[in-house]
């Protein structure tokens, strides 16, 4: 029975959401059940860390066929990496639903059961068609959520995004389609598990280089990396608060987290080989983005550019070739989506609030709303990276793994963190602090239920930037074990 | 008397249409009457080909009389499963919309028979002037059927292109038998097959006139350049004939080319590959392009039915690398029949009580009056565009894999673009029913939703879900994984191979 927890998480808020589809109107009923499915899904997975060795292997796997004839399996399991997203996840969505508690529909609620679904399912599949499933699914109910609870020019945003997340994961596709029918004619059979994809030794390294990018074009458009990111201006800018925190917070790392599971195994001597132009291209990325977000005046647009900021310096880190980097980029994935997705909720509260979202129409807030701003500032901390902290601790892990990679990229890392410092403490300056009189007074304090939702994060956040190794540790052995083989065989080819 | 068995479904549906042709003169008769009437022979038919469905086997009866033109095996059973079961989810979609068109008089159904009787004959065809008779009995109804949508001034543009340019390429297909005929000295494709195995060379003829009969083959399929008819046609035409033509009729023509393709005509396609590489090519850029220009609904789904057709002429083309792309091709000739009808049939029933809804803004605000129509309409385009849990992805999967599989990996990155371009069509009629607050113009009541075609559009959207997710995983619910599709096709194709 406990290979199949890992289903049950997948498919218990997909479930809930078709059977509240069709049972209740009742939008107070709704919320409340899908809350508490979600309670149900983190007792689950907090079992399940709690249960978890820390070793390299998978673990409550599950693998039985799903489409027969093409070698297609439903095989989920989990390993120190996953685990440690899933936990976030499971953390995350939860206290979210307490943020966004109040005003919502009915189709809001359900949309973010399935939204649920969508990214628990990317994360634990370890079969490559099985994870495309889940990845193009993820995507639609936040495309409902824009279009329909978005504000400003949303049905072309909407469709904007679509495409062009679509047309980066059709690319994707393909490679995985070429990956099977490789596979296929190699050894007579065909699968998809990414394990036995790994296996294929008959393509040339050119045949290698086109599916490394059709993976990076997709996964670099979740994340965004630095070309593919037009689409998230206007995104984040008309999406509801709900959508917003979904993309930013989860999706995006599940950006990086499949080139981790996917493209590293399965194209080892290519991650080697490219190293350098992803780490500069992430390091290009995290100064164009911050600049980018300095000169910024709507603050949900702001924090687009500092999500894509720090998601570019995630990257970097992934591709510095050393446990330092990765362990620290997996670290700065969870302490990100957390700072970012508090931020994100918090500007939606004010937005809905007082109804303006730009910095030039706010300040004074420190006035009126003295625990706001002092969850606002500790979330501004952990985002920016100040010790104490678990952005800190990230932060510094990657800038070592970067300098380990070469000596002057980690000079630039170390000198770039000051411009995610700078926007970040000029907004809070001018947003929240400075007096001022307007209309943006009439903002009340948070709720009893918001600082509950709050809680765990803020606690997190310092005992995170406290203690890291009790959450390293459960990690450190798949990361260790992962690297080792992956750069004997990138090495060897 | 053994060997009657196989023509019980033909000659239920030429019985049937018989029935309803003499109904037809009685004034009394309802629309509905004629609803049940065919819809009741459909089912014995489509019952009585289930009998021997999934079982590999071949017989020509009654050879003293037919002379080898007719087969009856697993792969025209396959077939006319597919030909009779589409027809019948065509009746039953349209329940409501040819209750509401007064134009729909009795003989609209016997004629809808005949052409089913056409296209089954046409998978049972074993030579060529036998299918010839079949493609026209089918088309000849077809054109009639084209021709039925009186309030529409479209029509008569239609039923005149379609028929014109329709017998001229029939003239083409007649062009090429005699041409074969005259190489070979005979019509069978089973003793064509053996001259083109002897022969090694001295094929010119045979080369010119298997060119010919292509012609005909990509007319009826709207491949580039046979397609300019498509548009004009399938905008005149009733809303569910556009449907029948888009999906049944395709399904019966490949089921006459696959035959011939995969196991008579085989040793030659090294000569057509190239051929249908360049036009499977231009038909993808060509329908992607008219498909994106489109602001009338029904123009939008004809233009991306010529984008469908290019996959299927995908996995044509590969049919001579590999045969796996036969349960390819057959998977997907499948995939497109739901999700086609579903699509049309669904708008002709939103149409039945409204005039307008013909333009994507007619659609704007329709999920807030009708939320049930506009979900399964959902589940139609997602199918259409190939996005995952609907039978549409799998289709694409299969199609595309096969594809890479037989070597065009160039052809399939084309696909996967205009898979991309098709993602905005579709998903802005989506955007257009969700995303617009509902017109003034509401009209929550006064339309009934609980009728024959409601239930046929949900049963749709059930079998192109199951499609998509099979019961491997919810394995509680008792029914067949999708597999099994694959399975059976490839029994079918097996016993083309059985002499």
């Amino acid at each position: 029975m406990s290979a199949d927890i890992l289903t049950f998480i997948i498919f218990l808020p997909a479930v809930t959401a078709f059977a509240l589809m069709v049972t209740t109107k009742n939008v107070q009923a709704v919320r409340n059940i899908a809350f508490l499915s979600t309670l149900a899904i983190l007792v689950l997975v907090l079992k399940l860390y709690i249960s978890f060795e820390p070793q390299a292997q998978m673990q409550f796997v599950t693998n039985t066929p799903w489409i027969v004839e093409y070698g297609i399996r439903y095989y989920i399991g989990v390993d120190g990496f996953s685990l440690t997203i899933l936990m976030m996840i499971a953390i995350l969505i939860p206290t979210a639903y307490l943020l966004l508690w109040d005003g919502r529909t009915k189709g809001y609620w359900i949309n973010m059961l399935l939204v649920q679904t969508g990214v628990t399912g990317t994360l634990l599949s370890l079969d490559i068609v099985l994870f495309y499933f889940f990845w193009e699914v993820m995507l639609l109910p936040v495309f409902l959520m824009i279009g329909i609870m978005g504000t400003g020019n949303k049905v072309f945003t909407t469709i904007k995004v679509t495409v062009y997340t679509m047309g980066g994961s059709l690319l994707m596709f393909l490679a995985i389609m070429y990956l099977g029918v490789s596979y296929f004619n190699e050894f007579g059979e065909w699968s998809f598990q990414y394990d036995k994809l790994t296996q294929i030794t008959t393509l040339s390294h050119t045949e290698r280089l086109y599916c490394f990018f059709a993976f990076v074009i997709a996964f670099g458009i979740k994340i965004p990396l630095f070309p593919l990111h037009t689409w998230i201006m206007d995104t984040y800018k008309n999406a509801p608060t709900g959508a917003v925190f979904l993309l930013s917070s989860i999706m995006a790392k599940l950006g990086v987290y499949a080139i981790v599971r996917f493209m590293i195994p399965l194209f080892p001597d290519i991650y080697v080989e490219f190293s350098t132009y992803f780490v500069c291209l992430g390091l290009f990325g995290l100064i164009y983005f911050g600049i980018a977000a300095l000169k910024q005046d709507d603050m949900k647009r702001m924090f687009a550019y500092s999500s894509a900021s720090h998601l570019s310096f995630i990257a970097a880190g992934i591709f510095s070739l050393n446990s330092y980097g990765i362990n620290g980029a997996l670290y700065l994935m969870i302490a990100h989506a957390m700072a970012t997705g508090a931020l994100f909720l918090l500007v939606g509260l004010i937005h809905y609030k007082t109804g303006y979202k730009t910095i030039s129409d706010l300040g004074g807030l420190a006035k009126k709303a003295p625990i706001l701003t002092f969850v606002f500032a500790i979330m501004l901390f952990a985002n920016v990276g100040l010790p104490g902290t678990n952005g800190f601790v990230a932060e510094l892990l990657i800038i070592f793994g970067i300098y380990e990679f070469n000596h002057t990229l980690g000079y630039i890392a170390g000198f770039t963190v000051v411009i995610g410092a700078s926007y970040m403490l000029w907004m809070f300056q001018r947003a929240i602090l400075q007096d001022r009189v307007g209309e943006a007074l009439k903002m009340s304090d948070l709720k009893m239920k918001e600082i509950l939702g709050f809680a765990p994060w803020i606690v997190l956040v310092f005992l995170m930037g406290i203690a890291p190794d009790l959450f390293i540790d459960k990690f450190e052995p798949t990361v260790t074990y992962f690297l080792d083989d992956i750069l004997k065989i990138g090495e060897v080819k | 008397m053994e060997d009657l068995i196989p023509f019980i479904p033909a000659i239920t549906i030429l019985v049937g249409a018989l029935t309803l042709m003499f109904m037809s003169l009685s004034e009394t008769l309802k629309t509905k009457h004629f609803l049940i009437v065919s819809s009741l022979f459909l089912i014995i038919a489509l019952g009585n080909s289930f009998v021997p469905f999934g079982n590999l086997y071949t017989s020509r009866p009654f050879n003293h009389i037919f002379n080898d033109v007719l087969i009856f095996d697993s792969f025209s059973d396959f077939f006319h499963v597919l030909l009779i079961g589409g027809t019948l989810l065509t009746i039953l979609i349209g329940e409501h919309y040819f209750q509401a068109k007064t134009y729909f008089k009795g003989e609209f159904f016997a004629i809808l028979l005949f052409a089913l009787f056409g296209m089954m004959i046409l998978a049972n065809a074993n030579e060529l002037i036998t299918a010839y008779i079949a493609l026209e009995i089918a088309s000849f109804s077809v054109y009639i059927m084209v021709g039925f949508n009186t309030e529409d001034s479209k029509r008569v543009e239609a039923i005149f292109k379609y028929l014109v340019l329709g017998s001229f390429i029939g003239a083409f297909y007649l062009l090429g038998t005699v041409l074969i005929y005259g190489a070979t000295g005979t019509t069978n494709f089973t003793q064509i097959g053996e001259f083109i195995a002897t022969e090694g060379n001295n094929l010119d003829l045979v080369y010119i006139g298997i060119t010919l009969l292509l012609f005909t083959f990509l007319f009826k399929i709207a491949s580039f350049p046979f397609q300019s008819w498509v548009l004009d046609v399938y905008r005149g035409a009733p809303m569910l004939i556009t449907a029948y033509m888009a999906s049944v009729f395709k399904i019966a023509i490949f089921s006459l080319f696959m035959r011939v393709f995969i196991s008579d005509f085989a040793p030659l396609q090294d000569y057509w590959d190239s051929i249908i590489y360049v036009l499977a090519v231009v038909t993808l850029i060509f329908g992607t392009w008219l498909a994106v220009n489109q602001t009338i609904i029904k123009r939008m789904l004809a233009a991306s039915s010529i984008v469908h057709t290019g996959y299927m002429l995908m996995a044509f083309l590969s049919l001579g690398q590999n045969i796996a792309s036969a349960y390819a091709t057959m998977f997907y000739l499948i995939a497109y029949l739901l999700s086609a009808i579903g699509a049309f049939g669904l708008i002709s029933h939103i149409i039945s009580e409204t005039k307008v809804r013909v333009t994507f803004a007619d659609f704007k605000g329709l999920a807030h009056e009708r939320p049930f129509l506009a979900a399964m309409m959902t589940i139609f385009l997602f199918s259409l565009a190939g996005i995952p849990s609907t039978i549409g992805f799998i289709g694409k999967f299969y199609v595309f894999t096969e594809t890479i599989n037989a070597g065009y990996t160039a052809l399939t990155v084309l696909a996967i673009i205009a898979t991309i371009v098709s993602i905005y069509y579709y998903f802005r009629l989506i955007a257009m029913m969700y995303f617009y607050p509902a017109p003034l113009t509401c009209e929550i009541e006064g339309f009934n939703d609980k009728r024959i075609s409601t239930y046929a559009v949900a049963f749709i959207a059930a079998l192109v879900v199951w499609g998509g997710i099979g019961s491997a995983i919810v394995f509680f619910i008792p029914v067949p994984n999708i597999d099994a599709i694959i399975d059976i096709s490839k029994i079918a194709v097996e016993s083309l191979f059985l002499k």
